[in-house]
């Protein structure tokens, strides 16, 4: 007990020392702290690049005619758009417009929906009338085997594909999209096919929000 | 210096896995195919052998009671750049590693030889130390993941070698068992060659005792 007492006297008694200790590890923590500016500097634009190419490869699966599409700058995100897809279950990533020789086709909507293992980040084509163009599942973390069964777009006992269902959906004419009712789940992985139909209502309730 | 000396501890008397125990997390979690064990296991010898470096130039500067939080500083910021670096230059690699990278940070082989070895230690021979542990680090991670991905997924080389990299298959699709490619497998291997490590070490040591 008495050895632990003097310890820290010993440290507190000093007051240089305790300043030398916080420049040392301060002046440290500057050099680094201005050496990842450099990194990031030189990385910055190829590291969006990279992602913008793989947002880009995400969003022409989901489009009708990938080829002669375009794509605008993310749109900035409105409360209304925000609040609609959390309605409908799902949260509002990002919405791209689709632009077919310049004019407005549509909107690639990337939405996050949570699956059974965590979240389920999916790209959704909707065209200008509202209807589906396409699903895309983006990244996600479900079970390899059961779930993922549905991420990777297996056929359904009609022997279309589970996410290939969604084309030609469209809120106006299927309303809320539910599994068992207009929706076919993947026997074994409903979690995720409920995970995936929720971020489809979410992304048809976004594109109602925008227009 | 003792060149000879820090390759073989590096690799086999004193190997940061099999030995010394250190850095279980990234071992287990991502020697599921090739590529990610050869990705991994270069990125750690890479910022291993900079923080080595850099912790033994500083040692006589860095006060005593502040070191730790001196290495992790240090540390901290090779590990981000480097995953700056793969993020922008290998992108396939970042993603299939992906929080792996930025938990180089806590690997405790990283802090481990910091501590141990170059806050002891010349530049040069932390150098040394920073290759040869990596190494080490490196070639029990590949021997991890040709275990796993073979009697996992049957195949060898994934991420690199065969049809869209999913390896070369030399054990038909329905023989191999999954399991072996979940955590589970990887303590069993990971387990196994400690086992055997452990044998061998221990092995030439008996034959002279019983020789004398």
């Amino acid at each position: 007990m008495s050895n632990e007492v003097k310890t820290k006297e010993k440290v507190n008694m000093d007051p240089k020392y305790i300043i030398k200790l916080t420049v040392t590890l301060f002046a440290t923590c500057v050099i680094v702290a201005g050496l990842l500016g450099l990194v990031n500097m030189v990385t910055k634009d190829k590291i969006a690049a990279i992602n913008w190419e793989n947002t880009q490869t995400a969003m022409k699966a989901v489009v009708a005619d990938p080829d002669n599409t375009e794509f605008s700058e993310a749109l900035e995100n409105t409360d209304a758009m925000s609040a609609a897809a959390k309605a409908a279950g799902g949260t509002l990533d990002s919405v791209y417009e689709v632009l077919v020789g310049g004019e407005n086709a549509g909107y690639a909507i990337k939405v996050v929906a949570s699956g059974s293992q965590g979240n389920i980040e999916m790209m959704v084509g909707v065209d200008a009338e509202g209807v589906v163009t396409g699903v895309s599942i983006v990244d996600n973390s479900e079970t390899s085997g059961i779930g993922s069964k549905v991420m990777s777009n297996e056929p359904l006992s009609s022997g279309v594909g589970v996410l290939d269902q969604f084309q030609g959906k469209s809120a106006a004419a299927d309303g809320t999209l539910t599994v068992g009712k207009n929706v076919d789940a993947i026997s074994g992985a409903t979690v995720s096919s409920k995970g995936v139909t929720a971020g489809v209502n979410a992304a048809l309730a976004v594109a109602g929000a925008i227009g | 210096m003792n060149l000879k000396k820090q390759f073989k501890e590096g690799l086999l008397t004193q190997n940061p896995v099999l030995v010394q125990v250190l850095g279980m997390c990234s071992t287990m979690a991502i020697t599921t195919s090739f590529f990610n064990g050869l990705g991994m296991g270069l990125a750690v010898t890479v910022i291993l052998t900079l923080s080595n470096v850099i912790i033994s130039a500083i040692r006589k500067i860095v006060p005593d009671k502040i070191r730790i939080a001196m290495f992790i500083v240090v540390i901290a910021g090779f590990v981000t750049m480097v995953d700056l670096f793969l993020q922008a230059f290998v992108p396939a690699l970042a993603a299939s590693l992906g929080v792996f990278i930025p938990l180089i940070v806590v690997n405790c082989i990283i802090l481990g030889r910091a501590e141990a070895f170059s806050y002891k230690n010349g530049v040069a021979a932390s150098f040394f130390d920073g290759i040869f542990q990596g190494i080490g680090y490196t070639l029990v991670l590949l021997a991890m993941c040709i275990i796993r991905e073979l009697l996992g997924a049957g195949t060898f080389g994934g991420g690199i070698f065969g049809v869209d990299g999913k390896g070369i298959r030399i054990i038909p699709a329905q023989f191999p068992a999954g399991m072996l490619t979940l955590p589970v497998g990887g303590f069993l291997v990971l387990a196994c060659l400690i086992a055997a490590m452990q044998w061998a070490l221990s092995r030439p040591k008996k034959n002279k005792e019983e020789s004398k």
